[in-house]
This record gives C-alpha cells, sequence and structure tokens, in this order.
C-alpha cells in the first residue's frame, strides 16, 4: 500500500465561544485508508468533520485534502471547491429530486452525466429505483443513495457522520457491510465519525479517539482496543472494568491475588488495571469470598456480576454451558493471558506502550505510530 | 453493558441545534449580497419611523404636550386592552377550528377549512359597517327577530363589544392558518406517547399538543396584536378610541401632523413591546427542526356525538364571520338593483387589484428572503434585529406608511412618486412580516445539512439556493404571498394616496362607495373582492390538507 | 410546477416594474396611470404649449363629482386625472408633498381641508371668486365654494313629529331628548358647525350647549352617513347631520326610509349652510387650466348638476335649487363668513375638554 497522504489536519483548532470543539487536533488519513473518528457525543469529532469539509472556519491550523491546502492562514477553499464527498447522519437526501437526480447532483451537465449515475446506481444497486423520491425509500436504501450522490463526483476523501445511526440494528450490521466493501471496491478514502465502538473497529482501518476536543489515541483496532493509551481510552472502548493495584518488585498485588507483570514504576505505587471480563476465570466455591450478584445471558456467553469482598463489582465471562445463579458463593481469578495495561493518573503505564499514548497535558506532542499493516 | 462502561460524557455537549453560528462561513459574495438585501430592507421598513421621528423634532415639544397626558395613558391601556382581548378571543376561536379541521372526522372538513378562514379577505371598514348594518341595535337581525319574536332592540354593540366581535372576526384567521400548518406538520408521535401514558385526548391536547402549537399560537397572534394596533376601519365605526383612532383624529380634525406623529411614536413603542412578549415565547421553540414528513398518517379523533357540537361551533364562526357580511352585501346588491340602480363595470378594478396584489406579493417575497435566509441560517444579534424591525411597518396604520412615503417620495424620488412601483414599496413595508414570518417557519423545516450537501457536491451558495433551499421554502413561501395578496386586496389609505392617478382597485371602489352610502355601489365591488380574494385562499387550504392526508 | 407559478410571478413583477418606469420618463402623471387604466385614454400630447393634463387631489367623492369632471374632460380637452381619498389624509398629502407637489387642484369636502393648506394655494383671479357669495370663499382669494351644504336634524319619522322639533340647536339640550340624539364629533362639518357656534355665541355657552347635548347621552357615530343609517333604523330619534345624506338613502331604499331631513328655523349656527370648495396649488405650471376647471364648476351647467345629482345647494345665482329642498332663500340662515371658522384646533380643543373627543 502506497503512502500518499490524502487528508492531513495539522494543529487544527477551533473553539465556539468559550467552547472548545477542537484543538491542535494533528491527523493524517491515507490514500485508500478509512478513518474511524470515535468519541463521545459532543467530543467535537463532527467539528473535525465539517472543519473538514470547509462548513466550519477554524481558528487555528491547517488542512489539506489531496495535496492542496484548503484551510490554513489566510487560506479557505468553501465547501464546493474541496472536492470532498459527504454523507450525514439523516442522509440530507432532496427531498424534491428523484434518486437519479439527487446522485446527478453534484456531477455536471456533461455527456458522461447519465452514464455515471447509472453506474453509481448499480454500485449501490439501487438501479431499479431511479425515479423514486427519497421518501418512497427505505432507510437501508437512502442510505445507499446518500453514499453514491457523495461518490460519483469522485471525491477526494468521504466524509461519513454517523451514517449509520437512523438504521435499526438488524439493518446496521448489513448496511455497514454494504458500505465497506463499496468504498474497499471503490478505493474510496474515507473519514466516517461514529460514537459506536463496535463499528469504528468493523469499519476503520485505522481508528482515532477524541475527548472533548482533544486525539487520545490514533492506531488500529487492535492496537486501540488492547493497549488503550489512556484510561479514557479504555473506558470508552467498553467491557471495562478497572481493578486497583499494588507495584511490587516482582509484580502487582491486587484484590484477586498477585500478578507477575512487571511495571517500571517504584514499589509502593497505586495504578488502575484494566480487566476485561474475559481475562477473568469464575470457579464455584462456598467458601469463595466473592458472590455472584447478577447473571446476564448473551447468548455465546453469559457475563457474571461478581461482587468482591472490598464491596467492588467485576465482571466475569463464561462459555454459555456454564452459568451460575445470583447469591452462588464463586472465587475470582486473574488469568489475561496477556499482559494487563495499567494506568496511572489516567495515563497508560508501561515501557513497550508508550509510544502510543498521547498525554493530555502536552498537546503539542502529539504522536502516532507510522502506519503500517 | 452499560453497566461497565462508566462516564462517557465530560464535556458539555453541544448538539447541533444548539451550537451557536450554524453556518459560520467566511461571506461569500451570496452572503454579501443577502446582508445588502437585508440592510436595504431594514432601512425601507425604518423610513416610516424615520419620518415619524423628523416630524416630531420639527414641531419641537408642543407635539409631545399632546402625548403626555393623563388620556393618553388611558387610550394606551383601551389600545393594549383591545389587543388583548381581540388576540386571546382570535385565539380561543382558531385553535379549537385548527383541531377539528385537521384532526378530528368533523363532516365536510375541507369545507369549514376554507370557510372559516375566508373572513380574512374582508376588509375591516367594509367588515364593521356590515355588523352594524346586521348586529345594530336596530339592524337586519334586529327586525328580523322582530317579526318573529317582537324583540324591539338589541342590545348597543358599539365600543369595546363591537370593536371586539369586528376585530376577532376578521383577524382569527391569522391564528387559524398558522396554527393548522404547524397542527399539520406536527409528529404524532408525541401524542401516541402521551396516550400510550395513560392521558386521555383532552389532557394530551392540553399537556402535549398544544405545548408544542405555542410557537405557532405566538406568531399568529403576533399578527392579530398588531392588526388590532393599526386597524382604523372596526374602531372607528364602533367607535372604540384607540391609539389609532387617536392618530386619525389628528389627520381629520387638526390637520396637525406633528401631533400624528409623536402618537405614532407611541404606538411603534408600544407595537416593540408587543414584539418583544413573542420573543419571549418563541425563543426556546427557535431550533425545533422536523427532518422530514412523518411517515405516519395522522391520528383523527371520533367525535362521536361531540360532532352536533362541534359543527354548531364551526356553523357560528362562518355565519358571524362569513355569512353574515355577505348576506348583508347580497342583500344590499339585490335591493339597488331592483330599483334599477345600475352597476359600473369592475373589470379593469378587479384587473388593478389582481396585479397589484400579485406584484406585492412577489416584491414582498423578494424582500423577505433575505431577512428570513439570515435569520435562520445566520442566527445572530444583527440579522434578529433585522427580522424584528421588518414588524414595526405592521403595527402602523396605513395612513402613516403612507404619509411616509409621501414625505420621502415627493422630496427624494420623484420620477418613482406615485407609481405602481412606489405603490408596491409601500405595500412590503405594510405586510412584509406576514412573509418573513412563512419563509421563516419553513426555512427552519429544512435542515441544513441539505445545503451542506449541495455545497459539498461542488454547487456555489447561489446554485444552492436556487436548486435546493427555494424549492423546498416553496410552500412557505406561497403561503406567505398568499397572506400577502390578500391583505394587498383590501388595503385602501395606502392605494389611495401613493396609488397612480386614476387607479382604481376593488378595495377604493368599495370605499368611495360606502362612504357616501351608495350601498348597492358597494356591494358588487366588496363581493368581487371577497370571490377573487378565495380563489387563493381555497386553493391553498385544498393543497395543504391534499399534501398532508 | 411551482418553480414555474414563482417564475410567471417574477416575469409579471419585472413587466410591471418595466412598464412602469418607462412609462414614468416622458409624462411622470399621465402616463403610469394611463398603463393602470388599460389606455382607457390615449394621452393628449400638446406640442410645445403648457400640458393639458390637470390633476385634480379631490376629497370629494368620485361617485358625487365623477360624471361632472368627465363632462369638463370632454368640454374642455383636458386630460383630468384624480387622486381620490378623504379630505384630510388629501391635505395631509399636500403638506408632506410641498413644492414637490403634482397636484394642480386641490378639491375639498370642506374649508377646514382647503384652510390647513391655505399657506400652498395661489391666489384665485377676481372673476372666479366673484360667481359666489363672499360667505362661501376664502376672504385671501385662495379658495372658492363650488356647491353649499346645510347644517340639518334627520329625524325618524316614525318616532318624531317635525312640530315637537326645537327651533335651534340649544332646544336638544332638553331632558326630553335624553338618549335619543346621534352626532359624529370627530366630523369635519360637525366640527365646523361647533366653531360657527363659538363664533355666534362664545365660548361658554358653545361649551354649556355641548356638556348639555352630552348629558342627554348622545350615540356616537364616526360620521353622517351613519347617523341617517341610524336614524331611519329608529336606532336613533335625531341626529345632527349635513342635509345631502338622507337623499341618497331614499334614492337607494325608497320613499319609505323613515327620516327625513329637518332644517331649523332658528337662524342660529344649526342653520349653517357650509361649502364644499376647491383651490389651485402654488407650485402648479398648469394654472390656466386650472382656472378653466374652476370657472366650469362654477358655470351654470356644473351648478345645476350639483343641484340635481348631489342634492347639493348651488352657489351660483340663477341656478336652481333639487326641487325636495328648500331654496337657500326660504332658509333663514345663519349670516357668518366660513372664513371665520377656520380655528379649529380651539373647537377640538374645546371638544376634548367636555369630553366629546377622545
Amino acid at each position: 500500500m502506497n503512502h500518499i497522504t490524502a487528508v492531513q489536519c495539522t494543529r487544527l483548532t477551533k473553539f465556539f465561544g468559550e467552547i472548545r470543539a477542537v484543538e491542535n487536533l494533528e491527523l493524517a488519513v491515507q490514500q485508500g485508508e478509512i478513518l474511524a473518528l470515535l468519541g463521545p457525543s459532543g467530543c467535537g469529532k463532527t467539528t473535525v468533520l465539517r472543519l473538514i469539509a470547509g462548513f466550519e472556519v477554524p481558528d487555528a491550523g491547517r488542512v489539506e485534502i489531496g495535496g492542496r491546502l484548503v484551510s490554513g492562514p489566510g487560506v479557505f477553499l468553501p465547501p464546493e471547491r474541496r472536492r470532498v464527498g459527504m454523507v450525514f447522519q439523516d442522509y440530507a437526501l432532496f427531498p424534491h429530486m428523484t434518486v437519479a437526480e439527487n446522485v446527478a447532483y453534484g456531477l455536471g451537465r456533461g455527456k458522461g452525466q447519465a452514464a455515471r449515475v447509472r453506474d453509481m446506481l448499480a454500485l449501490v444497486d439501487l438501479g431499479d429505483v431511479a425515479d423514486r423520491l427519497p421518501h418512497e425509500l427505505s432507510g437501508g436504501q437512502q442510505q445507499r443513495v446518500a453514499l453514491a450522490r457523495a461518490l460519483a463526483p469522485r471525491p477526494d476523501v468521504l466524509l461519513l457522520d454517523e451514517p449509520f445511526s437512523n438504521l435499526d440494528a438488524g439493518l446496521r450490521k448489513q448496511v455497514r457491510e454494504e458500505v465497506l466493501d463499496i468504498l474497499k471496491a471503490t478505493g474510496t478514502t474515507a473519514i466516517l465519525v461514529t460514537h459506536d465502538q463496535e463499528e469504528a473497529l468493523f469499519m476503520g482501518d485505522r481508528v482515532a479517539i477524541l475527548n472533548a476536543g482533544r486525539l487520545e489515541q490514533v492506531g488500529t483496532p487492535e492496537e486501540i482496543f488492547h493497549h488503550p493509551a489512556t484510561r479514557f481510552v479504555a473506558e470508552f472502548m467498553g467491557h471495562t472494568g478497572f481493578l486497583p493495584a499494588r507495584v511490587t518488585a516482582d509484580g502487582l498485588e491486587t484484590e484477586l491475588g498477585f500478578l507477575p507483570q512487571r511495571l517500571p514504576l517504584p514499589p509502593g505505587t497505586q495504578v488502575d488495571m484494566l480487566v476485561r471480563p474475559d481475562d477473568l476465570t469464575l470457579r464455584p466455591d462456598p467458601t469463595g469470598t466473592a458472590r455472584v450478584e447478577r447473571r446476564i445471558f448473551q447468548g455465546m456467553h453469559h457475563l457474571h456480576r461478581v461482587v468482591l469482598p472490598s464491596g467492588r463489582t467485576v465482571h466475569c465471562l463464561t462459555l454459555h454451558t456454564e452459568h451460575y445463579a445470583p447469591g452462588t458463593r464463586v472465587r475470582v481469578e486473574l488469568t489475561p493471558g496477556h499482559a494487563l495495561t495499567c494506568f496511572q493518573n489516567g495515563l497508560a503505564v508501561g515501557a513497550e506502550e508508550d509510544e502510543h499514548h498521547v498525554p493530555n497535558a502536552a498537546a503539542t506532542a502529539v504522536m502516532w505510530p507510522e502506519y503500517s499493516r | 453493558m452499560a453497566e461497565l462502561t462508566i462516564t462517557r460524557s465530560r464535556t458539555r455537549s453541544f448538539g447541533r441545534g444548539a451550537r451557536p453560528g450554524r453556518v459560520p462561513l467566511p461571506a461569500s459574495w451570496m452572503t454579501l449580497a443577502l446582508w445588502g438585501l437585508a440592510i436595504m430592507v431594514a432601512g425601507a421598513v425604518l423610513l416610516p419611523t424615520t419620518y415619524l421621528l423628523v416630524r416630531t423634532l420639527d414641531a419641537g415639544t408642543a407635539a409631545w404636550g399632546l402625548v403626555f397626558q393623563a388620556r393618553t395613558a388611558q387610550i394606551l391601556g383601551r389600545t393594549a386592552w383591545l389587543a388583548l382581548t381581540v388576540t386571546v378571543a382570535s385565539a380561543a376561536i382558531a385553535v379549537p377550528l385548527a383541531w377539528l379541521t385537521v384532526r378530528t372526522d368533523l363532516p365536510f372538513r375541507r369545507l369549514w377549512a376554507v370557510l372559516t378562514a375566508l373572513p380574512l379577505v374582508i376588509p375591516s371598514y367594509v367588515g364593521a359597517y356590515l355588523v352594524v348594518a346586521a348586529l345594530g341595535p336596530r339592524g337586519m337581525v334586529q327586525q328580523w327577530l322582530e317579526e318573529l319574536v317582537g324583540i324591539s332592540r338589541l342590545p348597543d354593540i358599539y365600543g369595546f363589544p363591537g370593536a371586539l366581535l369586528v376585530l376577532t372576526m376578521l383577524s382569527y384567521p391569522y391564528t387559524l392558518l398558522i396554527v393548522r400548518a404547524a397542527l399539520l406538520r406536527l409528529d404524532p408521535a408525541l401524542e401516541e406517547a402521551s396516550r400510550s401514558l395513560g392521558y386521555g385526548p383532552w389532557t394530551t391536547f392540553w399537556r402535549v399538543t398544544l405545548p408544542q402549537l405555542r410557537p405557532a399560537l405566538a406568531a399568529g397572534s403576533l399578527l392579530v396584536a398588531l392588526y388590532t394596533l393599526r386597524d382604523f376601519g372596526a374602531v372607528s365605526i364602533m367607535r372604540y378610541n384607540t391609539f389609532t383612532r387617536v392618530i386619525y383624529i389628528q389627520y381629520q380634525s387638526t390637520f396637525d401632523r406633528a401631533a400624528a406623529a409623536a402618537l405614532s411614536l407611541v404606538l411603534v413603542a408600544l407595537s416593540l413591546g408587543v414584539l418583544v412578549l413573542e420573543v419571549r415565547t418563541q425563543r426556546r421553540a427557535r431550533y425545533h427542526r422536523s427532518r422530514g414528513k412523518s411517515a405516519r398518517a395522522r391520528p383523527v379523533t371520533r367525535l362521536g356525538p361531540w360532532r352536533w357540537p362541534a359543527l354548531l361551533f364551526c356553523a357560528t364562526v362562518v355565519s358571524v364571520s362569513l355569512v353574515l357580511p355577505a348576506g348583508v352585501l347580497l342583500y344590499w346588491l339585490v335591493r339597488g338593483l331592483r330599483a334599477g340602480q345600475e352597476l359600473t363595470p369592475l373589470w379593469l378594478a378587479t384587473r388593478n387589484s389582481v396585479l397589484a396584489s400579485g406584484a406585492a406579493a412577489v416584491a414582498t417575497l423578494v424582500a423577505a428572503l433575505p431577512v428570513a435566509v439570515l435569520n435562520v441560517r445566520r442566527p445572530g444579534r444583527l440579522s434578529h434585529l433585522v427580522e424584528r424591525l421588518t414588524y414595526t411597518g405592521f403595527a402602523l396604520p396605513g395612513v402613516v406608511i403612507a404619509l411616509a412615503l409621501v414625505f420621502f417620495g415627493a422630496r427624494y424620488a420623484r420620477p418613482l412618486y406615485q407609481t405602481l412601483p412606489m405603490l408596491i414599496f409601500a405595500y412590503v413595508i405594510l405586510f412584509l412580516p406576514q412573509a418573513v414570518g412563512a419563509v421563516r417557519a419553513s426555512l427552519l423545516q429544512v435542515h441544513p445539512s441539505l445545503e451542506e450537501t449541495a455545497r459539498s457536491l461542488g454547487r456555489r451558495p447561489w446554485q444552492v439556493f436556487t436548486t435546493i433551499t427555494m424549492p423546498l421554502v416553496w410552500p412557505g413561501a406561497a403561503a406567505g404571498m398568499g397572506l400577502v395578496f390578500l391583505t394587498t386586496m383590501k388595503e385602501l389609505p395606502a392605494t389611495l394616496i401613493l396609488g397612480p392617478l386614476g387607479f382604481k382597485t376593488l378595495s377604493t371602489l368599495v370605499w368611495s362607495a360606502v362612504s357616501e352610502a351608495f350601498f348597492a355601489q358597494a356591494a358588487a365591488p366588496a363581493l368581487l373582492l371577497i370571490l377573487v380574494s378565495s380563489v387563493p385562499m381555497t386553493l391553498f387550504i385544498l393543497k395543504e390538507h391534499g399534501e398532508e392526508t | 410546477m411551482s418553480r414555474h407559478i414563482a417564475k410567471v410571478m417574477f416575469a409579471v413583477l419585472g413587466w410591471l416594474l418595466v412598464a412602469c418606469a418607462s412609462a414614468a420618463q416622458p409624462t411622470p402623471q399621465a402616463a403610469p396611470a394611463d398603463e393602470a387604466q388599460g389606455a382607457a385614454e390615449p394621452v393628449r400630447q400638446v406640442e410645445g404649449a403648457t400640458p393639458q393634463t390637470l390633476t385634480i387631489y379631490s376629497g370629494r367623492s368620485e361617485n358625487l363629482v365623477g360624471p361632472i369632471i368627465e363632462q369638463f374632460r370632454e368640454a374642455s380637452g383636458i386630460d383630468v386625472q384624480v387622486r381620490w381619498g378623504k379630505t384630510a389624509e388629501l391635505a395631509a398629502t399636500l403638506l408632506e408633498e410641498g413644492a414637490n407637489s403634482p397636484a394642480d387642484i386641490f378639491f375639498a369636502q370642506d374649508p377646514g381641508g382647503l384652510g390647513a393648506v391655505a399657506g400652498m394655494l395661489a391666489p384665485l383671479p377676481e372673476d372666479i371668486l366673484e360667481r359666489v357669495d363672499p360667505r362661501f370663499r376664502d376672504p385671501e382669494g385662495r379658495w372658492v365654494g363650488i356647491s353649499g351644504r346645510a347644517r340639518v336634524i334627520v329625524y325618524n319619522t316614525e318616532r318624531v313629529r317635525p312640530e315637537d322639533l326645537p327651533d335651534d340647536l340649544w332646544g336638544f339640550t332638553d331632558p326630553t331628548w335624553k338618549g335619543r340624539i346621534g352626532w359624529a364629533p370627530t366630523n369635519a362639518s360637525f366640527q365646523t358647525m361647533v366653531t360657527a357656534m363659538r363664533v355666534a355665541w362664545g365660548e361658554e355657552k358653545t361649551r354649556q350647549w355641548l356638556e348639555g347635548i352630552l348629558a342627554n347621552e348622545p350615540k356616537v357615530y364616526e360620521k353622517n352617513t351613519p347617523i341617517v343609517a341610524a336614524a331611519g333604523a329608529g336606532e336613533i330619534d335625531v341626529g345632527f347631520v349635513n342635509h345631502y345624506y338622507l337623499y341618497r338613502f331614499l334614492q337607494e331604499e325608497g320613499e319609505s326610509f323613515p327620516a327625513r331631513n329637518y332644517f331649523l328655523p332658528g337662524g342660529g349656527p344649526g342653520s349653517l349652510v357650509m361649502v364644499a370648495g376647491a383651490g389651485v396649488l402654488e407650485s402648479s405650471a398648469n394654472k390656466e387650466a386650472a382656472y378653466k376647471f374652476l370657472r366650469f364648476m362654477l358655470s351654470p351647467v356644473a351648478q345645476q348638476y350639483f343641484a340635481t345629482q348631489t342634492f347639493e345647494y348651488p352657489l351660483v345665482e340663477g341656478v336652481r335649487t333639487h326641487r325636495e329642498l328648500p331654496p337657500l332663500s326660504e332658509l333663514n340662515v345663519i349670516q357668518i363668513n366660513l372664513a371665520d371658522l377656520a380655528d379649529l384646533q380651539g373647537t377640538v380643543r374645546l371638544l376634548s375638554e367636555v369630553g366629546a373627543l377622545p
């Protein structure tokens, strides 16, 4: 894969009055790559998209698209000259135009127009509804029209703002696979904004996590999931519990026992250890000090909420064949099979993960690993 | 798995709607043009106030002597009281009518929808005259009753009751039209939610539907209140002293323009008060946007036996506000024809009326667009101020606006003075808020993402405006144009003073005949005026109903 | 579809603007009006000579004076354009226009309107002024009365016998008239009558009369027409009006209309005869044509028209009054110069003080 930068944001900053939307954002998207911009609502991710699209004017920083400076000191290209495609959460289909007219809207009146519309509708498999009006289509079909319309003028980058959130759960999975196929088939560079971590992990070649206008971490889905750089990222990726641990010379001491994992911290330091439900093993034990509080059936698995002697609760995953009724006395053991990420003051601790970490306090030193697969 | 994910949102949320400055792009030439036009419109609507200031300052302190006296406060109180009661009464008539014609199985719903909106087309001096002729102490109704049951005298309707009755019956359609449009757009899911929570239709209406209609109710009430402030015809015939009547008396009796101007400024102040009140009710509703038509059909309340009182209510309103005036006019016409009176041909006046009103409707829309677009898409102090300013012209009596334009026109625009463009300019100042309000309301329904999409697809702002915004705003714009058309059809003082020489409209024909007691001569153009105005009104309402059902 | 409507509307607007703007070039006043009237009559352009177009601001109704103006147009060949309106509003318009006024003539309902713009009027030639009695014209010669109207009492014939009516206005302060009177204190003619009272009776007696009438709880009307209507309907028994409105009702509703006029025989301010009159604007570039118009209006033809068609009193010697009207000579008319009735401000102040006006 070549490494041409399709979109480059440099120290991008935007305030709405007193409210910080984006601050000192550094972001690069490679050609053909899909970047998922993930964060809680209000974190500024949509603003980033709108800054790139040209719907907002940054207070500082630069935006380059396809090597062209579109926004920077003294430069501001209006949206229509940026060659970006946009898919909105509500699809924003023009209600007074047919499907074909919608798709044709961004194309010039040249000869190739009709053919391009036909091709795009074929691509999204909507050739037979070309003459319908948007409100006559299902949600999934509307979604695909919006996609075809945005892709028709061959944009340098496609921006998708929560594109699946208006679809119901069953449809969402199917549509997002279709969209991913189309984006990959057309080699489209895309930035996808979402608040759904599962969607980000599924769609993104890389995932960028935004919190309160600042980038927390950028990396492949695996990196983000397994090596969250900050406690915020860890929390946001879900399925997360934290267990306090004390650093000793040989490893970590926790309520669930000793873990032989060394940290480059002075002994006695208190850290928070990221524990996911699959890192724990549950055994029924009438003498156990822990007690099952609730059992949650998840189909393939059971999730048990367990109260520890300290009153803290943890979640443990068991196979669907193995489950315990609430009230059952149990013993919980740490069985991670990999190094667990520990956090001190909200930041991940550990030499080998250090470079993934984007410290909140020193926002200028934003870094991410050289993109490679 | 919510238990595991801990706090997600740490920052203050700034969701789409609440975000200040929705599209704060650097000013394109289109935006600059919009601002330029809007500022010009603001300048135009400020002309009357400027004139009033010039006149008042010219006169020095003398003019203010008339303003600052105890009587002024009393008249102010009476005026405000009339405006308040007419507004409340209009709402009390309009809201049930809107609900009955939109949300129930009332028999002949569409017919009622059309008929109840029509009184808007009756000029107030005609309406008041007809009400007196019919309901006066010894009017037609009394004579009728005398034959039937021997009632020799009806209670006096002059003064407050008469003014309230006439103004309510002529202006409630403002509230009705706006509330009905809002009711048609309302998402039924909210009412269904209320019903599912165990509330009956009545409680649901009060606690869910009505609060949602509040912005529409406020917008309609604003027009009604300002209409009441400016009206002269009804209050003069009903002899209720409002500010406008006192202003007219200054012109009429003492030809004292300075005193009239000083009093008019008080009226401007009063209208500003009303505007502030309306803003209070509207602010929170500003960003309620719907993203498209709701797919579901509107819920229909079955009236059951209640349909008889409902029908009676509709019939009463239509009888008093439409059948009665039209009946009196017909009676006059027939009586005159029987007496062998010849009717003057009306074709020319009809054509003039339609042409001038049509041109006024288009011109007003053109002036309203930049104001509404900036107000909705670039909310800010200035755009808000411009939008509010457009309403000041609506509260001033027509003669004040006309004289202001005489003042400026005769001095600075000689070639245009007393030409049709000048008259249409006056109409624009007079009726701008009706169009601004309508365009604004429908623009709020168009989500900005549609325009942004069009921009990102490579279209320039003006292209986006013509291919996306305008087609989508069109229903609202058409409604606004319709309202302007109707009110221009019946406008009198500006037409008389600023029209081209010899320019006769149906409205001036009616006036000149009524004022000299040529009733048969008045009846024909008045009926024609109502008839011609009914056509666009009927089409509009049928279309509105057709679209949503 | 809707876009087509929009296009058509814009096209119409554009056409209107272009039509008006281009028409406004050669003859600023006449052409646009002509455009508006559908070119009913081509504009007469007289080479070299003064433009033969006369612009009249008429506070008198078209139904009343339109036909006689039309006669003038035909007789003189001068194109006459009329702005119809209310006297007071047209006076205010003239005052705002000042020297820029397009008007040549102001034709007013009442002397008050003419008095308000007297400063803008040009002195009239003697031959015009001399046609009417000095009582009925401006002593400074700036306007002249065209037709006369008498103040009368209109009464309901079913509820009042004429012999029960008093000889002069003072009689209506008697409590027997309580609740039976209709008046219109905002009406210009009524106010002129009150001014006449102030001249004839003095301030104090006028005040007493007003208070006496107010004590009788009169019904207030906007102007004369509704008073006559109310008298006919029996809403009131008597009303203070101008004489000619009644005859329109008789025309419209037939002789059975149960109201008639009563000319007060006492010769006091209630027996006032006023005029509708006209003057020529100082700013007019067309004064000769304007004088021609006034001469025509004071010609026997026009005066006869007023006598027979509008039921007014002709002001020129030798023209016969309508047969249903008592001739001026038989009326015991108060001898008062209309020019002495200029102090409207004082009258309005008095009316306000006693509470008859807001």
